[in-house]
């Protein structure tokens, strides 16, 4: 797995609609309007902040790379499209199972518990009580110190059976064997130390970036496999609240609770000194991820089922494009009727699709 | 209790170290104390166990961030729960708590630059303070190898508080420091302990060589041939990187070590280094401070030291078993030009000096003058606590004397290095000590004696593999 080729997945749906940064914002999961709305128009949710501190330099060095071996192109307005000689290697690209819009970034929190338990246990199990925690981070910490009271640590059972959670659950996730390699490396426990990203690195041949791009991924498949089944209660304590439970941003939080108390943009507008296209922005938010959102206070069902035929009679959710086709909706009207028209939860995300 | 019983009841030792008993005891009686003990020789105890007869919490002053958090984690490893380090890569939400409940903690870690935040120092006046414990004093002179103007903000702390006795500690001072720690800490009539630098199991090397691959050719047969574990210091992180992939392509159980690292990765190295799944670290200078191993055979510094107290502090992490330990340090006629262009860089020039005056003047904030003007973060440090007390033409002045002093204290170093004499007997002739008897491995100068035990390589080269996952699963929860 490489940035390049990551890219290049995401870039074959983007393609000809956003500019290239479009991608780099999804990576890094900036919550904007624009952001939040490309994921759900372009079926992107799954990279969504995968790579929160992904460094521009890096990102761009991963482009010229595609730019280089005839992959993309990019205009002068920086608008990416994908050549034709990309869309060939498209089809030898894995099929990636990342959730970011699920996650976002907390997949390392579930991992760095699992990390801190898994350590303890094993120290026990050597009847090692002392020891110096791989994890130094507050709620870390007492997260697993109140999940181990729970437990009867001292009995080996306990190990035995995280142990056989972990195994089954691991080959459930379809994981592959580098995936599994580097998941249990990074674990530690007594007399058997995790090892650092680079002595994987070395000892595996594969690039600190690919590594942490398979591990990142990992989790997610491993997240998503103990969610679903009931056959890992130790697992799934370990998960609690590990997945986002809301998928709005705070501000919009505000926004949605005026809105429902029954006042109108304007007025939140006023209330709260932001914009109106901030609160537009807000809008915009609530109707991609609320089932109910009373979409037809805004615009006629006509009008949406006109635009969506627009839409994929074109090809484009580019607004500026629908803009000229119905001049009498505003682009704020556009956007509602694209949001609602893609909505659904986070979705796996495999090549087929494109 | 007195203090043998607490001493076998919450440590679990039946005997006091050399020099720790004496500083416990004026400690106890509310005597302010200067103990001046070398590394690894149970500084820690000193203000440990005279918190647990003293009524109140001990607020002990440290200036890196590692060492204290360090600290904290093995006192909770020592089952010594009611311990907190509050310093600015605290979370905000953990700092608010920690601070609503600071009564809850007996010993409380402080960074000097938290002390100086109101709410903190209000926070901390309204507690009952059994003593007040400042470490690595000798950070408050502006003629110790660590000067952090920081430190001197400790003083007017003080000030603010109607103030319990205090306890500095220190693994190097001489007298110029001595009497700096006194006069910013105001000390009264304090009883000063000054325990023998001398690590007799320490034997020194220093070795000219001509060139860097020289020093690599070195370091490669002595890490094949001769017994660790061991540190080598290097001049940076990238250095540090580089030789450690070099010497583990030869076979080398190494790995470096520096804060470049994600803290996780750097728990990692510590552990395999403890559990000796690997042999070698290659460290940076700066770094490695929190490296708590009692059996490390030998220290290498693959460049020249600029000050005598910094390398004795790193030398000073050989040996803490007693067993016999060498160190070893390389350097070329280059490294002395070099060494010198990195020391005086860290402190600014005048015109760079002026140039951040007047930013800040012409209202730029503090980062953009740093930057702008092209002065290091620790010159900033100093240029700001020096323009916050005099006008400009003192503050250069003062900077200039540093500059004299920097260069003083590498031909200190320079003096050891090239030197015809004992480096044990110059190096605690520094200090101010004379040598009694040498040991009969001493140093280069005089003969470093039958070493066979450098020879004896009691652990091969670990190999250490990547196992098959469930493999490995099992050995970590089934074992
Ligand atoms: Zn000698």
């Amino acid at each position: 797995m490489d940035l390049s080729f990551l890219l290049l997945t995401i870039i074959s749906r983007l393609d000809g609609e956003r500019s290239i940064y479009a991608s780099y914002h999804l990576l890094r999961g900036k919550r904007s309007g624009q952001t939040l709305q490309d994921v759900e128009y372009y079926s992107l949710k799954g990279f969504f902040c995968i790579l929160p501190r992904l460094k521009i330099d890096v990102f761009d060095g991963a482009i010229n790379h595609l730019k280089k071996a005839g992959y993309i192109s990019i205009d002068e307005d920086s608008v990416v499209y994908i050549t034709k000689k990309g869309k060939e290697v498209l089809h030898t690209l894995p099929l990636y199972r990342f959730n970011g819009w699920d996650y976002r970034g907390r997949e390392h929190v579930f991992f760095s518990r699992l990390s801190l338990i898994v350590q303890t246990a094993s120290y026990f199990r050597a009847d090692q009580k002392s020891f110096m925690p791989m994890q130094n981070d507050y709620d870390i910490q007492l997260f697993v110190k109140e999940f181990l009271l729970k437990q009867r640590i001292l009995d080996e059972e306990f190990s035995n059976q995280l142990f056989q959670e972990l195994r089954n659950s691991i080959e459930q996730s379809g994981m592959n064997g580098c995936q599994k390699t580097i998941f249990v490396h990074r674990l530690g426990g007594y007399k058997h130390a995790g090892w650092t990203w680079k002595q994987l690195s070395d000892e595996m041949g594969i690039k600190p970036f690919t590594l942490s791009l398979y591990y990142i991924e990992s989790l997610h498949m491993l997240l998503q496999t103990i969610s679903q089944s009931s056959k890992y209660p130790l697992l799934t304590e370990i998960i609690k609240n590990i997945q986002v439970s809301t998928y709005l941003t705070e501000s919009t939080i505000k926004t949605k609770e005026l809105f429902n108390q029954g006042m109108s943009m304007q007025k939140i507008s006023q209330l709260r000194h932001l914009k109106m296209s901030t609160i537009e922005d807000h809008f915009v938010e609530i109707s991609i991820n609320d089932q109910s959102f009373p979409i037809e206070e805004f615009v006629s069902a006509t009008e949406i089922a006109a635009v969506v035929a627009k839409s994929s009679e074109l090809g484009t959710k580019r607004l500026r494009l629908l803009k000229e086709e119905f001049p009498s909706l505003t682009y704020f009207q556009l956007r509602l009727i694209l949001g609602t028209g893609s909505r659904g939860g986070a979705k796996w995300i495999s090549n087929q699709s494109c | 209790m007195d203090i043998k019983s607490i001493l076998l009841k919450k440590f679990g030792f039946e005997h006091f170290r050399v020099g720790q008993e004496e500083v416990i005891r004026n400690v106890i009686s509310n005597r302010d104390t200067i103990a001046i003990l070398p590394t690894g020789s149970g500084k820690s105890l000193c203000y440990q166990l005279p918190a647990y007869i003293k009524n109140g919490a001990v607020l002990i002053i440290s200036p890196l961030v590692a060492l204290m958090e360090d600290q904290v984690a093995i006192m909770k490893k020592n089952g010594e729960k009611r311990v907190v380090a509050i310093n600015s890569f605290l979370a905000y939400k953990d700092r608010q708590r920690i601070m609503n409940r600071l009564d809850l903690y007996k010993f409380i870690f402080i960074s000097p630059e938290m002390l100086m935040q109101n709410n903190v120092a209000e926070q901390i006046k309204k507690l009952k303070i059994a003593f007040i414990v400042v470490d690595e004093a000798h950070c408050i002179s502006q003629w110790g190898f660590d000067f952090r103007p920081d430190y001197l903000r400790i003083g007017e702390f003080l000030k603010q508080l109607e103030r319990p006795n205090i306890l500095a500690l220190t693994a190097t001072a001489d007298n110029q420091v001595l009497g700096d720690i006194i006069n910013y800490l105001r000390l009264e009539t304090p009883a000063v302990h000054k325990h023998s630098l001398d690590r007799k199991n320490i034997s020194y090397s220093m070795k000219q060589m001509n060139s860097e691959h020289e020093k690599t050719a070195w370091i490669l047969e002595r890490t094949k041939k001769t017994a660790g574990p061991g540190i080598i210091y290097v001049a940076s992180r990238k250095r540090a990187d580089e030789l450690a992939i070099y010497l583990k392509e030869h076979g080398i159980s190494i790995a470096s070590y520096h804060a470049g690292m994600e803290q996780e990765d750097r728990a990692f190295i510590q552990e395999q280094f403890i559990t000796g799944e690997i042999n070698w670290i290659c460290a940076t200078t700066a770094f490695g401070m929190g490296i708590h191993k009692n059996d490390i055979r030998q220290v290498i510094h693959e460049n020249m030291s600029s000050t005598i107290a910094g390398y004795m502090q790193e030398v000073g992490r050989a040996g803490r078993d007693g067993d016999l330990s060498a160190a070893t340090l390389l350097f070329t006629e280059e490294d002395i030009g070099k060494t010198r262009f990195i020391v005086q860089n860290d402190l600014p020039t005048e015109t760079e000096v002026r140039h951040y005056f007047n930013l800040i003047k012409e209202g730029s904030s503090k980062n953009e003058a740093t930057q702008l003007s092209g002065i290091s973060e620790t010159g900033t440090r100093i240029i700001d606590y020096y323009l916050e007390r005099m006008p400009m033409e003192s503050a250069l002045l003062k900077i200039k004397e540093q500059k004299t002093e920097k260069e003083k204290q590498l031909q200190n170093m320079l003096h050891i290095i090239n030197g015809e004499n004992c480096i044990r007997k110059s190096l605690l002739k520094f200090y101010g000590e004379t040598l009694v008897a040498a040991p009969a491995s001493c140093c280069s100068v005089c003969g470093l004696g039958e070493e066979d035990w450098l020879f004896e390589m009691k652990r091969g080269n670990s190999t250490r593999q990547i196992v098959d996952w469930a493999d490995r699963l099992a050995r970590l929860l089934q074992s």
